[in-house]
């Protein structure tokens, strides 16, 4: 699809905002109401999905010039896809994310974008990763594990380690448990190493999609060459893009989340918490991991008019709206975690506020998406808890940054969590 | 038209840079689509309203103040606006500023003990409701759902909604207001008039300044600016928190039993004004609506179904209505309303509960049944008393507008509601339309100063993407107005209220259209006293043409 195909959308809009807060029926609060973070920050209409549609009508009948302004419109955008969950409350016939998306690959493909989205394409073009650093050392992170190195072996599984785990030294410990973990349940599995491109996501939601499309079909070709049949990963950013996006190209593995995993290995009896862990903590849902880890549905078919003007769609459309994301399997492993007490943000779930990390924003607007983030960690804080525990490095990263030396709360990766009750 | 940099510098000074923009691209987020909707004004198809020349967001009355003087130095229009959902809140002038209010959005007080509540313009009704339940009370939310400003129902519009039974139309709840006039000098009314801190009552001193201040309908940001409100709080008998159960979008809720949504529906339309009459009489109810016939009376218990299950979508309402029983259970809420009864004590659900019971058994009334499956009522239940849903006035194809609008006694809509379902039945025929039933009409049980009154709207649904249909749901409208007026029914031509301030280019009426419709409206003395109270406070026009008046 391209932004003219949502041409008909953009005159559907019915201006109602909903796009701006959670689903009302959940408002618990003033304070933590709002959903999307890009005008929560920005304040002007068109930086939120409904100020979007109209935007991009204005593009696509080139009624005005592509200024900066612009260009920060569609790219502060996260494509968190709050907007999608709340809009889709009352309308079946609107996708509001995936026209978010169109307008920024609209504005990308004629090189409109901020510059640190030219940074990071070079590194990705240049080293298969958007931090620059060279893609001999992707697999760094492994030595000394003893995983199987499929581009010479074969097993069933691939850990697909992902850019944020394998070049962020703070991350090591925690990308090592999950492989730890994967290896006391026998799973036969291995990795890629040098050889692993980064998944695509998030110059995919930057909008660079003939970009995403060059990684993710060279990453489905190693995996077909490898054989294996299942991915398996630790980061929500790449979870969707193996889950929801690459399906698209062709893709037909099985995708899972470590958590599903644990969680799977819990409730098989596999898997025994030993230690205590006394902590009051709460949990963040990562949007690629909540609202947008829904799976992939083919669909062809066509709009058509019933009663006259009624918009449907036949065969009937599959519907994301965030609903049958990944939401029990991390709460069920940290309430099997004994000693956790966890307490529940307001906004969670399908209708979790954002981290502020997504869509290329921590690269190109650092102030508005460390802002993004510390939202978030005041709603955490309203809990009572003491940590943050999220499923997700980016996530983890961008909270971590947003914190500082915040003494009194901390900010955890849920496997840093497992390793510990371990 | 534009602002020299002279002037834009002005302005930025004010809000700081941040907060202004003259960029046609973020201008442009600022333009009503009329092909949708614009309340009882269009569809226009592909006609957006007017560019504006900036739009500012100010932070503070003192800065709201600044910005309305200097529009007056420099002769420059502006159009206040608080969620902007409706057409009526857009410029319809080019020579016009943009003000969103969106960044006042503060609860500035919740005075359990006298039930008020103290906002500014950008306080929704969920975010309200969802504190002022905290404390026992609940605020009323307009019909128009709880995405709307509180204060803009309150002060600029009507606030007509389920709640009207129990809690009056918001305009009527609207207390102490501070007002920056459209000169730019601040004017606190009501209670507010005596002593700096009291919010607590709308009227005085002297005459009722609530009615100067807003009008007839409501002042539509045609003069000046309201930058605080308050708003009288009613009763809640629930919980802290409304719990909410279910998967999106099928969410519903359970509460204690002295609350309880039902769906009632009657054997004819004089059983159903003889219940709402009753209800009255009996002090009886916490809100009720004509709520679901909305999606026809045709497709309504299709839809429904469609609403309180997660798994279903639109698609598959051919389906539905095609399934055996649709018939029976549909058939059986043709002519309906639901009601939510809220007991203060379990006695008295228990009490209310009996005297529903026998006002249906002397009208013949009944409770449906299909619809009294535990998650239907409490969807109804979450429905009718969060408001979160109403979007869903869009649903079918992004278009809605009401035909047969109409405020006036009970009666009055009901003795014709079968004949205005007929009139529409046979547009319908002509497939422009979506094709509900004729009968789509949605309103409020009572309302108004202690009650007897309903409005009416018969939902009228198009594809707002589709020329044909936007032009037949714009045909429809003209012709029923035409088809009121001939009948001679006063208090209706809802459909067309607001195109008599703004026409199909988007822009003002000129003044002789106006003027005209103004004095053959049945609200003509209205709006001749409307132009003495804007002469008196807008001497230098900067309103547009919403605000009726009509000179002698
Ligand atoms: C789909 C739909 C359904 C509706 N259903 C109903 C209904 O059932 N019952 C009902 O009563 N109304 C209904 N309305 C109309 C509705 O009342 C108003 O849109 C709404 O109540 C006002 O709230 P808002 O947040 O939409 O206000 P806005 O869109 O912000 O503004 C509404 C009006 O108030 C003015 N205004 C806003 N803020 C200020 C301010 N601070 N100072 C001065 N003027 C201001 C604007 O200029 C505009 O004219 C409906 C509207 C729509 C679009
Ligand atoms: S995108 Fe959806 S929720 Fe937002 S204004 Fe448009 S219709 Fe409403
Ligand atoms: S995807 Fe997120 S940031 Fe983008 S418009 Fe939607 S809610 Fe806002």
């Amino acid at each position: 699809m391209a932004l003219k195909d949502y041409a008909k959308e953009i005159e559907r809009c019915s201006a109602c905002s909903y796009c701006k807060w959670i689903p009302f029926d959940h408002v618990k609060s003033w304070r933590f109401a709002k959903n999307c973070p890009s005008i929560d920050y920005y304040n002007f209409n068109n930086y939120s999905a409904r100020g979007r549609y109209l935007t991009s009508r204005s593009i696509l009948r080139d009624e005005v010039k592509i200024t900066d302004e612009i260009i920060d419109i569609a790219h502060t955008c996260l494509t968190c896809g709050a907007c999608d969950v709340s809009c889709k409350i009352c309308r079946y016939n609107l996708e509001p994310l995936e026209m978010v998306r169109e307008l920024k690959a609209e504005l990308a493909a004629k090189g409109n974008y901020p510059e640190a989205h030219k940074v990071m394409l070079k590194n990705i073009k240049e080293e298969a990763n958007i931090f620059g650093i060279s893609r001999k050392r992707r697999g760094e992170w492994a030595e000394g594990l003893n995983i199987k190195d499929l581009t010479k072996e074969k097993a069933e599984v691939v850990f697909h380690a992902g850019c944020s785990y394998s070049y962020d030294k703070k991350l090591s410990g925690t990308v090592k448990t999950a492989v730890e973990i994967l290896n006391n349940a026998g799973v036969d599995f291995g990795i890629m190493g040098d050889a692993e491109m980064c998944c695509g996501a998030k110059i995919h939601s930057m909008g660079h999609h003939s970009e995403f499309d060059r990684l993710a079909k060279a990453n489905i070709a190693l995996w077909k060459r490898a054989g294996v049949t299942t991915i398996v990963t630790a980061c929500a950013d790449g979870y969707h893009a193996f889950k929801r996006l690459y399906p698209e190209l062709g893709s037909n593995f099985t995708v899972l989340h470590i958590v599903e995993y644990i969680d799977q290995l819990i409730r098989e009896g596999k898997l025994t918490f030993s230690n205590e862990v006394p902590m009051t903590i709460t949990y963040h849902d990562p949007c690629h991991l909540g609202r947008q880890g829904e799976s992939y549905e083919a669909w062809e078919g066509e709009e058509q008019k019933y009663k006259n003007q009624i918009v449907v769609h036949s065969p009937k459309k599959p519907r994301y709206n965030g609903i049958n994301g990944i939401y029990d399997e991390p709460r069920n492993i940290l309430n099997a975690i004994p000693g956790i007490e966890l307490r529940e943000m307001e906004r969670i779930r399908e209708f979790s506020y954002c981290c502020g990390a997504g869509g290329g924003a921590r690269e190109s607007y650092p102030e508005y998406s460390q802002w993004v983030a510390g939202e978030r960690l005041e709603e955490a804080k309203a809990t009572g808890a003491e940590t943050l525990v999220t499923a997700c490095p980016w996530c983890k990263t961008n909270f971590t940054d947003s914190l500082g030396d915040n003494a009194g709360f901390s900010v955890v990766d849920i496997l840093d969590l497992v390793r510990m009750a371990l | 038209m534009s602002l020299t940099d002279k002037q834009y510098q002005e302005f930025d000074a004010i809000v700081g840079k941040k907060n202004i923009s003259r960029d046609p691209g973020i201008l442009d987020g600022y333009r009503y689509n009329l092909s949708h909707t614009a309340i009882h004004l269009g569809p226009h198809f592909d006609v957006l309203t007017p560019r504006g020349i900036s739009v500012l967001l100010p932070g503070s009355t003192e800065e709201v103040q600044a910005i309305v003087k200097l529009c007056n130095k420099y002769k420059i229009k502006y159009k206040p606006s608080s969620t902007f959902w409706s057409a009526q809140g857009y410029p319809s002038d080019d020579n016009t500023i943009v003000l969103d209010m969106r960044r006042m959005d503060r609860i500035l007080d919740i005075d359990a003990k006298n039930m008020v509540a103290v906002v500014e313009p950008g306080v929704i009704g969920a975010t309200l409701q969802a504190e002022t339940i905290k404390v026992g009370l609940n605020c009323h939310i307009q019909g128009s759902g709880c995405s709307c400003s509180i204060l803009a129902g309150a002060a600029a519009w009507l606030g007509s909604g389920p709640g009207n039974l129990y809690g009056g139309w918001q305009y009527e709840n609207l207390l102490g207001t501070e007002w920056v006039l459209p000169t730019g000098e601040v004017l606190r009314t009501g209670s507010l008039g005596y002593h700096d801190n009291s919010w607590y009552c709308g009227e005085g001193p002297g005459p009722s300044m609530r009615g100067v201040m807003r009008g007839m309908f409501g002042t539509k940001g045609s003069m000046g600016v309201f930058t605080k409100c308050a708003v009288k709080l009613h009763a809640w008998p629930g919980p802290q928190q409304i719990p909410v159960y279910g998967k999106a979008p099928a969410y519903t809720t359970k509460l204690p039993d002295n609350f309880r949504a039902f769906t009632l529906a009657f054997p004819d339309w004089q059983a159903w004004a003889d219940t709402a009459h009753l209800l009255w009489e009996n002090g009886i109810g916490y809100a009720a609506h004509r709520q679901f016939n909305f999606l026809g009376r045709d497709l309504k218990w299709g839809m429904i179904q469609i609403l309180t299950d997660a798994d279903k979508t639109i698609s598959d309402l051919d389906n539905l209505i095609n399934e055996p029983g649709f018939k029976e259970a549909n058939d059986s809420m043709k002519i309906d309303f639901q009601i939510i009864l809220a007991g203060m004590t379990q006695r008295d659900f228990d009490w209310q509960k009996e005297t529903l019971d026998e006002i249906l058994s002397i009208t013949g009334g009944y409770i449906v049944e299909c619809m009294e499956t535990e998650n239907i009522r409490n969807y109804t239940l979450l429905y009718l008393l969060r408001l979160g849903h109403k979007a869903l006035n869009l649903v079918y194809g992004g278009g809605y507008d009401g035909n047969f609008g109409l405020i006036n006694a009970i009666d009055f809509g009901s003795q014709r509601a079968e004949e205005v379902g007929d009139f529409k039945r046979e547009w319908e025929k002509k497939g422009q339309i979506v094709a509900g039933g004729g009968d789509c009409m949605m309103g409020p049980i009572g309302g108004q100063g202690g009650g007897g009154t309903g409005l009416w709207e018969n939902f009228t649904c198009f594809d707002s993407a589709d020329k044909n249909s936007t032009d037949g749901a714009l045909a429809f409208f003209d012709a029923s107005f035409e088809y009121t007026k001939s009948k001679g029914w006063s208090g209706c031509g809802f459909e067309k209220l607001n195109s008599m301030a703004r026409g199909y280019d988007g822009y003002a009426t000129p003044k002789e259209v106006r003027d005209q419709g103004h004095a053959n409206s049945p609200f003509a003395p209205a709006f001749r006293y409307q132009a003495k109270v804007y002469r008196s406070v807008n001497s230098n026009d900067m309103g547009d043409a919403y605000y009726e008046i009509l000179e002698d």
